[in-house]
């Protein structure tokens, strides 16, 4: 059974809410919709006034306790979901409580995370499992790092911002020729998108047919953006529809799919198989 | 839980992963009685691998000294500590591995090292066991000794590093036995920082993914040794192919001094990794502290060696470290020469069994000039 919050209910809510001295909350729903909006910039932003008035919905997560490593306590219980689409591109806002803001990466620091997972037949054939996907079912996860996104807004760190007091000789790219000094580039040199040096979105595309699978997906659509404030990160993930196979395929208005979902607190060392995941939800886009 | 033989614990053991032996490994042996710990081939290593960004702080090879030097901090105490006192006493382990000890909802029992223990590699260097009381004079086995141990990533039969990553990122040469962390399908994860017992596995800030010690794979892949082998001053290294006990053939060196001769003995073969490089013992350091790092085997390759001198064979083989850059496959003693050979049975060196010895006279009568003693 749906809640369908009419707006005049949903301002009289935020009014009371206002009144009343709490924190002004989204409508709360029960079911997963992906409300049509006037296109508006801000769908791209989580903060937003555009989001204020999409209904939102509480998802408690879960261990991962079925594949090792796995986090038999993760750090984050809930997840805050919110869905809006233009006709155009889909937006998904994430938002969850999480006490310190990890951006950075050094041997024991581990970047905050968020993914949402699709079936990759949206809307179509058996649906895979909610853990990754399954041999012959595979899943679409579109994953946002808050590494990334930190690069993204004040560029790729030197050692010197890691390590300030670091005494370094001379790197082999300021000696020698690009072609001759790429060895040394490691995840760079073959592109792998944790490490890649041309940043274009803080959210990675990837496929997985069963844990363990996970690989980047040819097509890189998803964008998103990701903000820290006050104990609780709030981030939207951007995915295109396709209405001529640019976007995410399968992905349209009045599509009724399902989302998974997980979280990771890179201040505890979540990272992997460690994290808190939800399984399968039913979402409704609004035609 | 798939069961594999491990002959370095004489039984077989779990591992996550079904028994695979490559073709052929890569081995190296390293002669503690000989380092002194120069750091040439810490250098090499790292000139030649590890001068980029995010690299650092990166060791693929290191020396330390024991007992009182790691990289990184405590590395070794630590894991011995967590996997608690075993029974290495004989030919047949009868601990458990750190397969054996993973915790619930583990692959491998380790830890990720803090940030902090990888500041200091020289930590302890030069750090004898304790004071030498007044008057006390030196017997075999020192009652106060150090001794350097050089490390590189072990190649190890039954990688921890392979086991732990969750994505098969860690894979292990067919060719070679050679370990690689697969830079395209790395995510950073670091199970494999977290479950190598030796911690050869780094993490590199910069680009958020790890890296390990890649066995000079385009050296070897052309006969060549490692460079940390070939750039060592000392001759402590050799560095060839070395097979399971029931395939090894006497005249390939590496297979006579670990199988034959007995005197190169893996680094700590509980850890149930059957890790691929060898040492021979420091003659000087007493056996309980050797035992619990090489295994029950030290006293008679610490005997075994201090007889090379009377045993023609095992002088030759290792005459043969350090002599030639290249892969030997064969060896053997030719009346006073060592003689090594490559794959082809061509012979690529060949050493005196004793250092040719030439007398000059006070007077050089070809340059009509007197030798002047400067020393």
């Amino acid at each position: 059974m749906r809640n369908r919050i009419t707006a005049p209910t949903a301002v009289l809510l935020m009014a009371i809410g206002t009144l009343a001295g709490c924190e002004q909350r989204p409508p709360l729903s029960s079911d997963l919709v992906a409300v049509r909006v006037p296109t508006d910039p801000g769908l791209r932003d989580p903060d937003s006034p555009v989001w204020r008035g999409v209904p939102e919905v509480r998802i408690d997560l879960l261990a991962q306790n079925v594949t090792p490593p796995t986090a038999l306590e993760p750090a984050t219980e809930e997840l805050r979901v919110q869905a809006a689409h233009d006709g155009h591109v889909l937006a998904i806002r994430l938002e969850w409580e999480d006490p310190t803001e990890d951006v950075a990466t050094t041997s024991d620091r581990f970047g905050d995370q968020v993914a949402v997972q699709f079936p990759a037949a949206h809307g179509g054939g058996p649906l895979p499992s909610p853990m990754m996907g399954h041999d012959g079912a595979p899943v679409r996860v579109m994953q946002w790092r808050a590494v990334l996104q930190h690069e993204l807004d004040h560029g790729a760190p030197t050692i010197h911002d890691l390590y300030p007091n670091a005494v370094v000789d001379l790197y082999p790219d300021r000696l020698l020729g690009g072609e001759v000094a790429s060895p040394y580039g490691g995840g760079r040199l073959v592109g792998n998108p944790v490490s890649r040096p041309r940043l274009l979105s803080p959210v990675i595309t990837q496929v997985a047919e069963g844990w363990g699978t996970l690989t980047d997906a040819p097509d890189q659509p998803a964008g998103g953006r990701g903000v820290w404030r006050d104990g609780r990160w709030r981030v939207v993930i951007t995915l295109p529809f396709d209405p001529h196979g640019r976007g995410e395929a399968g992905l349209q208005p009045g599509l009724e799919t399902q989302l998974a979902f997980a979280v990771w607190d890179g201040g505890v060392q979540e990272v992997g198989s460690r994290k808190a995941w939800a399984p399968w939800a039913p979402l409704r886009i609004e035609p | 839980m798939p069961k594999v033989e491990n002959w370095q614990l004489g039984r077989a053991m779990d591992y996550p992963y079904e028994e695979s032996r490559p073709r052929r490994q890569l081995a190296m042996i390293m002669d503690t009685n000989k380092c002194i710990a120069c750091q040439t081939c810490t250098v090499a290593c790292k000139t030649t691998w590890t001068p980029g960004r995010g690299q650092e702080m990166m060791l693929w090879n290191n020396v330390e000294s024991k007992p009182y030097g790691f990289f990184p901090l405590g590395w070794d105490v630590k894991i011995l500590e967590k996997l608690g006192v075993q029974d290495l006493s004989g030919p047949v382990y009868e601990g458990r591995t750190l397969f054996d000890a993973a915790p619930p909802g583990e692959l491998v029992l380790g830890y990720l090292p803090e940030d902090l223990d990888y500041a200091h590699p020289n930590v302890g260097e030069d750090d004898s066991l304790g004071s030498m009381t007044q008057g006390a004079f030196l017997t075999l086995p020192h009652m106060q000794w150090m001794f350097y141990l050089p490390r590189i990533c072990n190649h190890c039969t039954y990688p921890a590093c392979l086991a732990a990553c969750p994505r098969q990122s860690v894979f292990k040469r067919p060719e070679d036995g050679i370990v690689l962390i697969d830079q395209e399908r790395c995510r950073g994860y670091r199970e494999c920082v977290r479950g190598c017992p030796y911690k050869k596995s780094y993490f590199n800030p910069i680009t958020h993914i790890s890296e390990k010690c890649i066995g000079c794979y385009p050296a070897v892949e052309q006969g060549r040794q490692t460079q940390c082998t070939i750039t060592c001053i000392g001759k402590i290294r050799l560095q060839g192919y070395l097979a399971p006990p029931a395939h090894a053939r006497d005249d390939n060196p590496l297979d006579y001094l670990v199988h034959v001769a007995r005197v190169a003995l893996p680094l700590y073969p509980q850890f149930g990794l059957e890790p691929n490089v060898y040492y021979i013992p420091p003659i000087h350091v007493p056996p309980p502290y050797l035992r619990q790092m090489f295994g029950h085997g030290v006293e008679k390759a610490m005997e075994t060696y201090r007889g090379a001198q009377d045993d023609q064979r095992l002088l030759g083989a290792l005459l043969l470290f350090g002599a030639t850059p290249y892969i030997l496959h064969h060896f053997r003693v030719q009346g006073d020469w060592a003689v090594g050979y490559d794959e082809d049975r061509r012979e690529v060196v060949r050493v005196p069994l004793r250092e040719p010895v030439y007398l000059r006279g006070a007077y050089d009568a070809r340059a009509g000039t007197h030798r002047t003693n400067i020393t």
